[in-house]
């Protein structure tokens, strides 16, 4: 699973019909430069961070075997602090300095 | 998924059974790198599109045994060139 951080909602009107009505959205993955695109069954805003699966967990994440989706997001991280790169933030910063 | 734009059309009539009659695109990503999709949806150049790859392209292709690794999902409806190279 990859972290992930969601940028904004994409519209996409001519879709295959497989894709259905489903929300995409735009996340940047943790360390990458390039954005990617992501089935959300979960209902993330801008901003959050989240999990991501791809390949063909992917499909199965999204609801069905036949969904045609290569990355899927699986959950919203609730604390998260990027500049020390791991879950917890300032919580675990403080009970370090203890 | 990944964000790509269509650069052309490709013709290629003497091809493996199983890509069927498949229309071909090369589209290029936000680095410039091509790559070959197929179809499903009928795309122009200098559309912006999703890409779907693994083994989800094969499904999205609309028959699961379609060989290929990367199939247009559906054209974004706006799109700022300057997010996407950033």
């Amino acid at each position: 699973m990859k972290i992930c951080q969601v940028e904004g909602t994409l519209v996409a009107t001519a879709r295959i019909a497989g894709l259905q009505n489903r929300r995409l959205l735009i996340v940047k993955e943790r360390g990458a430069s390039g954005k990617q695109v992501a089935v959300d069954p979960v209902g993330c805003k801008p901003g959050d961070w989240v999990i991501a699966v791809g390949s063909s967990a992917a499909r199965d994440a999204a609801g069905s075997k036949d969904y045609p989706s290569d990355l899927t997001i699986v959950g919203i991280i609730d604390y998260w602090d990027d500049q020390i790169g791991r879950a917890g933030g300032s919580k675990l910063e403080t009970a370090d300095a203890d | 998924m990944q964000i790509s734009r269509v650069v052309c059309d490709l013709v290629t009539t003497k091809r493996a059974f199983w890509l069927a009659s498949k229309p071909l695109r090369v589209v290029a990503d936000h680095k410039g790198n091509l790559d070959v999709c197929v179809d499903p949806i009928g795309t122009k150049p200098g559309d912006y599109v999703i890409t779907i790859g693994f083994s989800a392209a094969r499904t999205a292709a609309g028959n699961p045994n379609i060989t290929t690794d990367l199939t247009i999902g559906g054209i974004i409806d706006h799109w700022d060139e300057e997010i996407w190279r950033n």
